[in-house]
């Protein structure tokens, strides 16, 4: 008999312990945060959240009345503040595990993103996995109201994207909040962000009528790379010097680039694979950075006649010029940061504190304005093209007149 | 009360879950605090300090495996002087033991999962938990240690596996940047979480193997396998976080968990990979529970330890809530205070044993020798 009860007693117990967490919260009570962005507007943060609705994700018949997505925003002097201040319009509570994209806008980068990121990395809900990107030439509210193709939801459209070009044309990267934290963290490099900006009509781009054309009149484009110096925006990389910088900082997947053909023309060279190596010296007690690029690719297009390539030795010409034109690329950009912004946004510094730990000890605190601004590199290129595509000599040579 | 055998298997997974225990959350941020990129030099330098410890510790056991530790102390510090000393050493480990260990597992819980959770709520049910196995006996716990061993291994090695494509070999490098200076004191700080506590094993395992002459042989082993399980998991933080990243949070382990992703496809799976911590955690707080109740049970001649589980079980709970007031006094405390508490108790006691050993046995050549010239 007392067995029996206790057995009662400790199902009672255990049911009510087991029965559930305080915090549980089902699917159909969280609003889920897709995209996050953080607006500097008058001293204060404004937050907006892009919240994904579910109904209209998962149906297949396209449409319906409902946006695939919706936006919430609220002002506040914290971010945090402003995210519990939201659930004044929003009927649920914000939810970020699921957060693919984090926008700050200019003002927000050039005011320090640092006090923003303390927050991404404190909270438990954040997963280290989405991308920052700094929008240019718009808030990150207006950024996030864009209607897009394809993906119907536009935080996923940037997350795709972003991956897609990052591998197939090297521009743009993919920087997530830890990585974002170690540059910031380490004293040899300054971070780099990619830049997004809406192309074409911005009124229509928040519309349906957006996407009910085939021809989009607003788009949400990357562009160019966000230079910082420490947590703070300091100036904007091209599309060309971005490319050459992601080429140096050694993580470049696939691009394509060309030369001038000896006639008219260029040939079209599609990279495959690149590796770059970075390394220190100390030349008579000065610093000098060694940086060494392998690269691999093939011949995607050849667009003037006269070009043998059924010949070594034209290939090897190829490479020759391709490293030529490369090298003086690279070192433009190099150039050009040394004296424009004179912030190590490469690494070089970095890769000191790796190879020689001593002398970046006396080097680290003078490294921007000393050392980097007049640093000697010594960039080798190693191009080497391997196959020529689907067919040998171009068809261009035996146009008859 | 019956008497308890093990076998020798079950004493290595016993030990080396009692080395991962909540050394596996807490260690790679502590010890990437203090030695940067190098940490996993310092775990290395640790573990082989840490076998000479534990060499220390086993030296009495080797010889005389059937007596436990509470009974050499009063062997040799005679009857008073060895009970008050048993108590104390009772005392201050259960208080430093199971205590914090319980109440890591309901820190852990609200920092990372139940934010708003009551740490009561957690702390009780893992702490039922508990008092169940050690009144269940060191039998149950080791046959449960030997079910859930391999399911800890397996979520351990597919962490490790997918976690592969995410290394970045330059994280680890410059190598001793700041020198050899920082690794002493990382390495007695993974020494003081992982291996100076191993004195707790030295109340559990004499008499309670079925070989008793080859039991330090399994204590050793598995306290292999546990390091090797720390090594692995100190030098996954530091290649795929960074040591910046490492140091910087509360649980880097859980971090790292979350970092997995592969194709898009296999991603936001730390909370399966929580369960191995909930296993290797589980086994910490019951082998120190055990030893204590044990313990006492020695120390006041109770035949049988089981009526006290319930009652420790409750002040157990009780304490673990209130244990730490806040996260940065817990921070201070493993750095600063458990340290040398673990080795004054789990160091200079066994060698104070060994030495009165040492003495006691040549003493009575002595007093023979002088007996017979006077």
């Amino acid at each position: 008999m007392k067995r029996i009860l206790a057995l009662i007693l400790l199902h009672i117990v255990v049911t009510l312990l087991l029965s559930g967490c305080w915090n549980r919260r089902e699917l159909n009570e969280l609003a889920i945060a897709v995209a996050a962005g953080v607006d500097w507007v008058d001293d204060r943060y404004r937050l907006t959240v892009q919240v994904a609705i579910p109904g209209q994700v998962t149906s297949k018949k396209s449409g319906g009345p409902q946006a695939p997505a919706t936006l919430y925003t609220a002002e506040g002097d914290t971010i945090f503040e402003a995210s519990r201040r939201m659930t004044q319009v929003s009927p649920r509570k914000i939810y970020f595990s699921h957060l693919r994209m984090f926008l700050m806008d200019e003002a927000m980068a050039r005011e320090g993103i640092a006090k923003v990121l303390d927050l991404l990395s404190r909270d438990h809900e954040f997963r280290p996995d989405f991308y920052l990107v700094i929008t240019r030439g718009a808030t990150a509210e207006e950024t996030l109201k864009i209607m897009t193709q394809m993906e119907t939801i536009p935080a996923n459209k940037l997350y795709e994207s972003l991956q897609t070009s990052e591998k197939a044309w090297s521009a743009s990267m993919t920087v997530t909040l830890d990585e974002l934290i170690n540059d910031l963290t380490s004293s040899g490099k300054h971070p780099v962000l990619t830049g997004l900006i809406i192309t074409g009509d911005r009124d229509i781009g928040r519309t349906r009528k957006n996407v009910e054309n085939i021809d989009t009149p607003g788009q949400l484009k990357y562009s160019g790379l966000a230079v910082f110096k420490l947590d703070k925006l300091i100036g904007w990389l091209n599309e060309k010097d971005s490319r050459n910088y992601r080429l140096i900082s050694g993580d470049v997947k696939s691009s394509v680039s060309f030369i001038p053909c000896k006639n008219e023309g260029k040939i079209i060279i599609e990279t495959l694979r690149t590796d770059s190596k970075l390394k220190g010296r100390i030349v008579e007690s000065r610093p000098e950075m060694d940086i060494r690029i392998n690269m691999e690719g093939n011949i995607g297009a050849v667009e003037c006649s006269g070009l043998d390539l059924s010949e070594p030795a034209t290939v090897r010409e190829l490479e020759a010029e391709m490293e030529e034109n490369l090298k003086r690329s690279l070192e433009s950009v190099v150039d050009k940061v040394q004296s424009k912004f004179k912030v190590d946004i490469f690494g070089f510094g970095e890769a000191f504190r790796r190879s020689h730990p001593r002398e970046w000890k006396e080097m680290e605190k003078t490294w921007n304005e000393r050392y980097f601004p007049n640093l000697k590199t010594n960039i080798h290129v190693d191009y080497k093209i391997r196959r020529t595509g689907t067919t040998n000599d171009t068809f261009l040579n035996d146009i008859k007149e | 009360m019956h008497v308890v055998k093990i076998s020798l298997r079950q004493v290595s997974i016993l030990t080396a879950l009692y080395t991962i225990g909540s050394a596996i959350l807490i260690v790679p941020s502590g010890m990437a605090s203090i030695a940067k990129q190098d940490a996993w030099i310092a775990c290395l330098a640790g573990s082989g300090l840490g076998f000479i410890i534990l060499a220390v510790q086993l030296q009495l056991f080797r010889k005389h495996p059937e007596a436990n530790l509470m009974q050499w102390t009063e062997k040799l510090f005679g009857k008073w002087i060895g009970k008050t000393v048993n108590l104390l050493l009772l005392l201050t480990l259960f208080l430093g033991g199971p205590a914090t260990v319980l109440h890591e597992i309901g820190i852990f819980m609200t920092i990372q999962m139940l934010p708003e959770t009551p740490i009561q709520a957690i702390i009780f049910l893992f702490g039922a938990l508990a008092v169940l196995g050690v009144r269940l006996g060191l039998e149950v716990l080791a046959r449960a240690a030997e079910m859930l061993f391999p399911w800890f291994l397996l979520l351990f090695l597919s962490m490790s596996i997918l976690l592969l494509s995410e290394i970045h070999w330059e994280h680890a490098t410059p190598i001793l940047e700041s020198g050899i200076s920082p690794i002493f004191p990382a390495a007695l700080s993974f020494v003081s979480i992982a291996f100076l506590p191993h004195i707790v094993l030295m109340v559990i395992f004499p008499g309670a193997v079925n070989r008793s002459a080859e039991a330090y042989k399994a204590v050793y082993i598995g306290s292999l396998v546990g390091a090797a399980a720390l090594f692995l998991i100190i030098g996954l933080s530091i290649l795929v976080l960074g040591p910046d990243i490492t140091a910087r949070n509360m649980y880097p382990s859980y971090m790292l968990a979350k970092k997995i992703n592969i194709g898009n496809f296999l991603q936001r799976i730390e909370a399966v990979m929580a369960v191995m911590w909930f296993i290797t955690l589980f086994f910490r707080i019951s082998l120190y529970f055990y030893a204590i109740a044990i313990g006492i049970s020695q120390v006041f001649h109770i035949k049988n330890y089981q009526p006290l589980v319930m009652p420790l079980g409750w002040i157990l709970a009780a304490v673990s809530v209130f244990i730490y007031p806040n996260v940065p006094f817990k921070l201070q405390w493993d750095a600063t205070i458990w340290v040398p508490y673990t080795i004054t108790v789990g160091f200079l006691f066994p060698l104070v044993l060994l030495i009165l050993h040492g003495l006691r046995k040549m003493l009575p050549k002595k007093s023979k020798k002088q007996s017979d010239s006077a």
